[in-house]
C-alpha cells in the first residue's frame, strides 16, 4: 500500500506537470467554462495544477471533481501536459483516501463511472425528459448497454 | 465618448459561435414527412461475429481495431444472445443536449454526427444515451459514433447473416388522408345532410340509433322497443368488429375536436384529480338514472354529439341555448386532446363496453421498432393510451382496446410497420412484432 505523497508524485510523473509553464490554454480550451456558472481559478486545470506543484492539499478539495476528463486541455499544451491524466490521478488517490461524496457510483455494478458535478450537469441538460429516463443515467455505460441486451434480445 | 462596456457586453459564449439550430416545420414536412435513415437490427440473425465492428473501426482510423468502432457487440453467454448497440439517431437526440461544446448535430438529413473540430473527447454524449450509444475507445480515449457512412452504412453492407438493415422508413401516408376523408364525409351525412340521424334514423324497413339514447329511452319509459333497441346494435356489432371505429371515424362532434386541436398545439395540461377514465362509466350511469328519475331522455337534451346533429338550418342554429354545449366542450381541447372522449362521454362509454367483446385488437411490437428514439406513436395518440415509458424501456405496451378509438394514427406513423392490427386470439410471433 503506498503512500497518500508517492500516488501523488506518481501523478505529478505520470501527467508531466513539472512543464507547465503557465500560459493558460488549457484554460482557454476547457469546456468547463461553458458548463458551470461558477467556473474559477481553483477547479481550472491551471489551478489545480498551480496547486499540485506547489504542494497544497488537492486531494480533499471538491474541485477536482468538476473536470468531465476530456482531452481539450492536453490537446492544446504547448508542453505536453496531461491534466486529464493528473485529475484521474488525483480522483483515483481520493477514492483511496476515503473521499468518495463526490464520486457517483454505478447503480447495478457499484464501479465509480463519473462525478457528481458532472452528472448534475448532464441532469441539468436533460430537465425537458420525462422522469424514468434518470433511472438510466444512474448507470454505468457498460452497464447499460447489458440492460439493453437483456430486455432487446 | 464612448460608453463603458458592461459585464453583458463582454460576455461571449457558444450561444454566439455555435447557435443552436432551431428545427423549422414548413407545410411540405405535414404533408410529407421527412424520412431519417437509421439501421434497424434484428437479434435473431446476429450471430456476434463482429464484423461489423471490423468493418468499423477501418472507416474510423484506418486499421482493423475493433475497440475503435461506432457499433458494439455484446453477447450474453448464458442466454445465448447477440445484440449490437448502435446510435440510433434519435429524434430528439439526448447526447445534443448533453454535449458541453455543442459538437454534436442533428442535420437536415437526420444523421447525427459528431464533429470532430469542436469535440473533446469528455464522453458526457455516452453518458446521457440511455443505451450508450457514443463508444469511448479505451484506447485512445476518443469518441466514436455512428455517422452511417453518409447514407451508406459498411456494416449494413458487409454483414453476412444480414442482422442489420438500412431503411429509411415508410414513404406514404394513406391512413391520415382517409380518414380525414371519412370525417369529413360522415360530418357532412349526420349534420348537414340527414338532420339529426345519428340519434335516431329511419328509412323504410331501416331504422338505426344510439345506442345511449336507446338506453335511456328504456329508463325513462320503463318499456323495451324491440325496434329501438334492434336498431341500436348496429352500432354495437360495428364495435365488436372494428373497435371504437365509430369515435375515431364517424362521430361529428370527434370531427370536431379533431379540428380544434388543429388550431391549438399547445396544450395546457388537464388537472390530476379529474384524471379518471371511468368518469365516462359514471357519466354514463348518472345518465341512465337520470332518466328514470326525470322521466325524459336527460342526457340527450345536452348530448354534444346530438346537438351537433340538430344544429343545422336557420331555426335551429339560433335555438344557441342547447348549442352552446358545443363550443364549450370543445374549449376542453386547449387542455387535453379528445378530453371529452378520454373521460366523459357516455356513447364512448357504452362503446367502451360493447369493445371488451372485440374482435381484434393493435399491438405494437417494440422489438421491430426503434424504442426511446422514436416514440411517434405515443405522442400521435389523440387519447394517449400509448406508454411512452414502456417503449421507451423496450418494452411492448400493453393497448387497453376499450379506451382506443381506433383512428389507427399509431399505425400510419409507425415508420417501420411496428403498429399492427391482429386479431384478438392471434398470437403475435416473436420475429415478426413482440
Amino acid at each position: 500500500m503506498k503512500e497518500k505523497e508517492d500516488k501523488i508524485t506518481e501523478a505529478k510523473k505520470v501527467s508531466g506537470v513539472h512543464g507547465c509553464v503557465e500560459c493558460g490554454r488549457c484554460v482557454a480550451a476547457c469546456p468547463m467554462a461553458e458548463m458551470y456558472t461558477n467556473f474559477s481559478i481553483e477547479m481550472s486545470p491551471r489551478g489545480i495544477i498551480k496547486k499540485i506543484l506547489m504542494g497544497e492539499p488537492a486531494v480533499e478539495d471538491i474541485h477536482i471533481w468538476y473536470c468531465t476528463e476530456c482531452n481539450a486541455g492536453a490537446d492544446v499544451c504547448p508542453q505536453g501536459v496531461s491534466c486529464r491524466d493528473l485529475i484521474r490521478a488525483l480522483r483515483e488517490t481520493a477514492i483511496d483516501e476515503g473521499v468518495i461524496e463526490n464520486a457517483k457510483t454505478c447503480t447495478s455494478c457499484g464501479r465509480v463511472f463519473v462525478a457528481v458535478p458532472v452528472e448534475n450537469f448532464v441532469y441539468g441538460r436533460l430537465q425537458e425528459e420525462p422522469a424514468n429516463l434518470f433511472n438510466t443515467l444512474d448507470i454505468c455505460p457498460p452497464c447499460r448497454r447489458e440492460m439493453y441486451l437483456v430486455r432487446n434480445a | 465618448m464612448r460608453e463603458p462596456l458592461t459585464k453583458q457586453d463582454i460576455s461571449f459564449g457558444l450561444d454566439d459561435l455555435r447557435p443552436r439550430v432551431k428545427e423549422k416545420k414548413t407545410l411540405r414536412d405535414y404533408f410529407m414527412p421527412p424520412r431519417h435513415p437509421s439501421i434497424l437490427f434484428d437479434p435473431d440473425k446476429c450471430t456476434g461475429c463482429g464484423t461489423c465492428e471490423m468493418i468499423c473501426s477501418t472507416r474510423n482510423t484506418k486499421m482493423v481495431a475493433p475497440s475503435a468502432a461506432s457499433v458494439k457487440v455484446i453477447t450474453d453467454e448464458r442466454q445465448g444472445k447477440n445484440f449490437a448497440i448502435l446510435c440510433q439517431h434519435c429524434r430528439k437526440p439526448l447526447c445534443v443536449e448533453a454535449c458541453p461544446t455543442r459538437a454534436i448535430t442533428k442535420g437536415n438529413d437526420g444523421i447525427v454526427r459528431i464533429e470532430k473540430l469542436f469535440c473533446t473527447d469528455c464522453g458526457l454524449c455516452t453518458l446521457a444515451c440511455p443505451a450508450a450509444a457514443p463508444i469511448k475507445d479505451p484506447g485512445s480515449e476518443e469518441i466514436h459514433k455512428c455517422d452511417l457512412c453518409e447514407g451508406e452504412p459498411l456494416c449494413v453492407r458487409y454483414c453476412p447473416e444480414s442482422a442489420l438493415t438500412f431503411t429509411r422508413g415508410k414513404f406514404f401516408r394513406w391512413i391520415k388522408g382517409l380518414r380525414w376523408a371519412v370525417q369529413l364525409i360522415s360530418f357532412l351525412l349526420l349534420v348537414v345532410v340527414f338532420i339529426g340521424t345519428f340519434c335516431y334514423f329511419k328509412a323504410g324497413e331501416v331504422t338505426l340509433s344510439c345506442p345511449t339514447g336507446t338506453l335511456q329511452n328504456i329508463a325513462s319509459s320503463g318499456t323495451i322497443i324491440l325496434v329501438g333497441a334492434s336498431s341500436a346494435l348496429a352500432l354495437l356489432i360495428l364495435t365488436i368488429l372494428a373497435g371504437r371505429l365509430f369515435c375515431g371515424w364517424v362521430c361529428p362532434f370527434g370531427f370536431v375536436l379533431d379540428l380544434v386541436d388543429k388550431i391549438t398545439p399547445k396544450k395546457l395540461g388537464w388537472p390530476a384529480f379529474l384524471k379518471s377514465r371511468m368518469t365516462k362509466y359514471g357519466v354514463l350511469a348518472g345518465a341512465v338514472g337520470g332518466s328514470y328519475a326525470l322521466g325524459f331522455q336527460a342526457f340527450c337534451t345536452i348530448c354534444p354529439i346530438g346537438t351537433l346533429c340538430r344544429s343545422y338550418g336557420v331555426q335551429s342554429f339560433f335555438r344557441s341555448a342547447e348549442l352552446a354545449i358545443v363550443p364549450a366542450l370543445a374549449g376542453l381541447e386547449i387542455a387535453q386532446r379528445r378530453s371529452w372522449c378520454r373521460y366523459f362521454c357516455p356513447v364512448g362509454a357504452v362503446l367502451g363496453l360493447t369493445a371488451i367483446l372485440r374482435l381484434i385488437k393493435i399491438v405494437i411490437g417494440a422489438k421491430k421498432c426503434k424504442k426511446f428514439s422514436c416514440i411517434q406513436c405515443a405522442e400521435v395518440c389523440p387519447v394517449g393510451i400509448i406508454e411512452g415509458d414502456e417503449l421507451r424501456e423496450g418494452i411492448s405496451p400493453n393497448i387497453p382496446m376499450t379506451e382506443c378509438i381506433m383512428c389507427m394514427r399509431c399505425i400510419d406513423r409507425c415508420p417501420y410497420g411496428a403498429a399492427k392490427i391482429r386479431f384478438r386470439w392471434q398470437k403475435v410471433t416473436p420475429g415478426e412484432v413482440t
